[in-house]
């Protein structure tokens, strides 16, 4: 099964339960169904999919006016670049409803992806969740595989209050990770997939697949990391990541995002203060004068380096 | 709706004395919070809240203060919420530009031009799913249907048939310049019935038309599940005239856009303007200048007795 194939089947499953719902946003039930993350589906008669007009902040405005009147909503928005134009609705409205102690009666969800295969120009240059979360500390979810697709949508899709959920076109048509889940924090925003001595592998923004890569080369090699993802960009506990990096003093960082505001930046700052690390390793972009010219987002890496770099 | 003339009457008058006593308060420099007068918005206030149905949610701007006063009676709990207290109407929490109330069904308020529009959208078509009796019933001025937010908001309304009432108040201005400063004429009735939008203008400051005027517009949009556009002319008073010097011999005009009126004095001759533009002085010709302040003194009586 894919990655998409099993994301479309958990939303399709998750959203075909709920009444009082309005799943909404550009083509959604129409042509490609956003690339195939909408297709299929089907709501109780008491609900409603839309396909609006084209205007994302007045469609975020719409999905907090919906929720605000206790009417649960999702908006499937094709990409995260989308978002630079609700700026004013995420942060704005978002504060002055959250100032609200009655909260938010209903759910507002975006559904979004983040653009992460590359070669689509300049206008695709915002590939960090965490850049548009850091905005008004709103919470995010990237999910990247079965353990935080099956924790992360049934928990958030429909919820009170308001989130973010992205995932990653570039695993679209993958083989769906099913890596075994060490430790889940009760809030989905860490994810722990391997308890280890030898190295700590934290995994920012999409980047999962590549420190799973990593750790699967390790343990052929006898090695045995612990493996993280974050889940949520801001703001981050990294207690149990600290706790790890304690034992091991190794720090490899994979971050796929071209931003220059990365969240790893904090948990780095803070692992060099409390400890002394004998190794760390970031895997991340290094753009240079070509960023904003078509190019693939893909990293290249070679994990047996890296290894060698480790031990 | 359940009110007579006189309760009526009463409530534009109230609408004004208490404005007066917060710009009193205000000179006095007794707010740090930056609040939006809106003497010469009464009449109009005062005939939203009474078409209000107990369902209907209402969406206002940073000049909320007579629509706020208006749902609800007592003036202290503003006077607390201005100060930043926690016995104020939202606890101290939202000051003014974005005061709601949402025991009174003002769910949300935007100080942002436009911000509001495409939330009262989605607020609204939660009745259409819901298949509840009430509608939405947004405010904005001239200066936000410039914005795209508004254009998107009665499209997204007209397109999935939102039981929304956009209340769009042209008083003219945006801050300090006017309509004929900043940009050409909209025509609001062709652009809201280019998109299949019924519209509804509104001047003239009389009270009981304004209340007539908008429960037939409520009536409309329940029966038909559609939005609906009123504009409504409006000037907002407590302009005033700098110190003159060469450049200004006779004082430079200011157009009131935020604070206090230094030329809004507190008494019972509430009566700010003496045209059409004031409704206060429409009300006057509707039931009797005499009657206006004597209701006039009978409030400040009363709210003197309240804060004391």
């Amino acid at each position: 099964m894919t990655y998409l194939s099993f994301l479309n089947c958990i939303l399709r499953k998750e959203i075909a339960t709920h009444t009082n719902l309005v799943v909404f946003g550009q083509n959604i039930s129409a042509g490609s169904y956003l690339g195939g993350l909408t297709a299929g589906l089907s709501v109780p008669p008491e609900s409603r999919i839309i396909n609006t007009i084209n205007a994302e902040n007045s469609l975020v405005g719409f999905g907090f006016g919906l929720a605000l009147s206790g009417t649960n909503a999702i908006f499937f928005m094709r990409q995260i670049d989308f978002l630079l134009l609700t700026t004013d609705q995420l942060v704005n409205t978002y504060n002055i409803i959250r100032n609200n102690p009655a909260g938010l009666p209903g759910s507002f969800t975006i559904m979004t992806t983040v653009i992460d295969q590359g070669y689509e120009g300049p206008q695709s240059s915002s590939n960090n969740l965490g850049d548009f979360c850091s905005l008004a500390r709103i919470d995010a979810f990237t999910v990247t595989n079965k353990r935080d697709i099956e924790a992360i949508i049934p928990a958030q899709l429909v919820s009170p209050g308001f989130r973010i959920i992205a995932a990653s076109p570039r695993l679209y048509k993958t083989d769906l990770l099913e890596p075994p889940l060490a430790y889940r924090s009760p809030t989905g925003n860490l994810f722990q997939y391997q308890e280890g001595n030898d190295t700590t592998i934290i995994c920012f923004n999409l980047s999962f697949p590549y420190g799973y890569a990593l750790a699967q080369a390790m343990q052929t090699k006898g090695l045995h990391p612990s493996l993280f993802s974050v889940n949520i960009p801001v703001p981050i506990k990294w207690n149990v990541i600290l706790e790890s990096v304690k034992k091991t003093k190794k720090l490899v960082i994979f971050d796929d995002s071209k931003s220059m505001n990365c969240s790893y930046y904090a948990l780095l700052a803070e692992a060099r203060l409390r400890f002394n690390l004998q190794k760390e390793i970031i895997i991340t972009r290094h753009l240079g004068s070509d960023w904003l010219t078509p190019n693939s987002d893909q990293l290249e890496i070679d994990y047996q380096k890296v290894i060698k770099d480790i031990v | 709706m359940n009110m007579d003339k006189r309760s009526i009457a009463r409530e534009v008058i109230r609408l004004r004395v208490q404005q007066m006593v917060v710009n009193e308060w205000y000179k006095a420099g007794r707010f740090k919070i930056p609040i939006h007068l809106g003497f010469g918005h009464e009449a109009l206030a005062v005939a939203v809240s009474a078409v209000m149905g107990r369902g209907d949610w209402l969406f206002l701007t940073h000049r909320n203060i007579a629509y706020n006063l208006g749902r609800e009676k007592s003036l202290k709990p503003f006077l607390d919420e201005y100060s930043l207290k926690p016995t104020g109407v939202a606890g101290g929490r939202f000051g003014s530009m974005n005061l709601i109330h949402p025991s009174r069904g003002i769910l949300y308020t935007s100080s942002i031009l436009a911000n509001q529009f495409p939330v009262a959208v989605g607020s609204a078509f939660g009745f259409t799913v819901s298949d509840a009796n009430g509608i939405a019933i947004v405010c904005g001025g001239d200066g936000a249907i410039e914005e795209g937010a508004f254009y998107e908001s009665v499209l997204m309304a007209a397109s999935i048939k939102a039981p929304i009432l956009f209340l769009i108040e042209n008083n003219e201005w945006s801050m300090h310049t006017s309509i004929r400063e900043r940009r050409v004429d909209i025509d609001l009735k062709k652009l809201a019935s280019s998109l299949g939008v019924l519209y509804v203008s509104l001047k003239g400051n009389n009270v009981f038309a304004y209340i007539q005027a908008l429960a037939r517009a409520r009536k409309q949009i329940l029966t038909s599940r559609a939005p609906l556009c009123i504009e409504v002319k409006v000037n907002t008073l407590g302009d005033w005239y700098d110190m003159k010097n060469p450049l200004y011999p006779q004082g430079k005009f200011v157009k009131y856009h935020t604070g206090a009126s230094p030329s809004v004095m507190l008494s019972e001759e509430v009566v700010l303007q003496k045209n059409a533009d004031d409704p206060l002085f429409v009300l006057g010709k509707l039931i009797s200048e005499a009657s206006v302040k004597k209701m006039a003194v009978q409030e400040l009586a009363h709210i003197r007795k309240e804060m004391i």
